[in-house]
């Protein structure tokens, strides 16, 4: 329950910058540090701050949302909230807002026609490494990054891991929220509760 | 340096200096929760991207398992919206 407590000052939308101003915040902010960006980018998804702001606007967008009992429905409105607090800034991020209304259907790796192709021995084929094997699945895990280059795609995995790392903070506090928070946690005014508190 | 292969499809693994892959990759190694530990002994590249697509796989799990749950909660409790105000107050503040 701690990630809720109330340490969210109002923040309108325009403030979603990754230089926090507000020193009161508990954890330890960034605006310690010089404006290095790198700085930033690498604190970028792990201040309770950031945490809050994703869990309310993920709840809002839950709440909104009248087909959440689907879980896949949940899972495309987490991640498209998460991409759009990247505020486009990330290959990833843009990936995922632009590719929203494809359905999953990941294209089959076409087998190229073998009556076509030489012979391997004609063919000057450049072995592909491990390195080289993991790197494209590793393109192909984070979203959009199909084709990247080498430091390209490092950049946007740790962004991409930092970022789902907070996903699951954020979810796994709301679920805790929803589940225990009418039983155990701070009992809201109303007495007006769902039955369903034990559940 | 682009003439370091003869092929014009290379990946850039060849356009970059060694130092700056060993730093990314060290980069990433730091983020991986399994490889923190062994921060000071060499891991080999091709482990680290393992590693780096085993965690995000599992990652995408966890979601995938919360999204499941959010789901059946959201399913249960969405009837009442005075709580949802309330929800929403105390997670705004």
């Amino acid at each position: 329950m701690a990630s809720f407590t109330p340490n969210l000052e109002p923040a309108p939308d325009a403030s979603l910058q990754f230089k926090p101003k507000k020193p009161r915040i508990t954890l330890q902010t960034p605006s310690s540090c010089p404006s290095n960006q790198r700085t930033q980018r690498i604190k970028r998804w792990r201040t309770q701050r950031d945490q809050h702001i994703y869990s309310s606007k993920l709840f809002q967008a839950l709440r909104r949302s009248r087909r959440t009992s689907a879980s896949r429905e949940v899972h495309e409105t987490a991640d498209r909230v998460l991409a759009g607090l990247a505020r486009g800034t990330t290959r990833w991020s843009r990936a995922i807002l632009t590719a929203r209304k494809v359905t999953k259907h990941k294209k089959a790796k076409l087998p190229t026609n073998n009556r076509l192709r030489k012979p391997d021995i004609y063919r000057e084929r450049r072995k592909t490494t491990a390195v080289e094997r993991k790197l494209k699945v590793l393109g192909r895990l984070v979203p959009g990054c199909l084709k990247l280059s080498f430091s390209n795609l490092i950049e946007e995995t740790s962004d991409y891991i930092a970022a789902l790392e907070m996903q699951v903070r954020a979810m796994t506090a709301i679920t805790e929220f929803l589940c225990g928070g009418t039983g155990g946690g701070p009992q809201p005014p109303a007495d007006r509760l769902p039955s369903n508190v034990n559940s | 340096m682009s003439g370091r292969r003869s092929r014009s499809k290379q990946s850039s693994v060849s356009s970059i200096t060694d130092d700056q892959i060993t730093d990314l990759v060290s980069k990433l190694q730091h983020l991986i929760p399994e490889l923190r530990r062994r921060r000071f002994d060499k891991v080999s590249t091709s482990k680290v991207l393992q590693e780096t697509c085993n965690y995000i796989r599992s990652l995408h799990r966890e979601v995938e398992d919360l999204s499941d749950r959010l789901s059946q909660l959201l399913a249960s409790t969405d009837s009442d919206s005075d709580q949802a105000a309330i929800i929403r107050s105390l997670l705004m503040q």
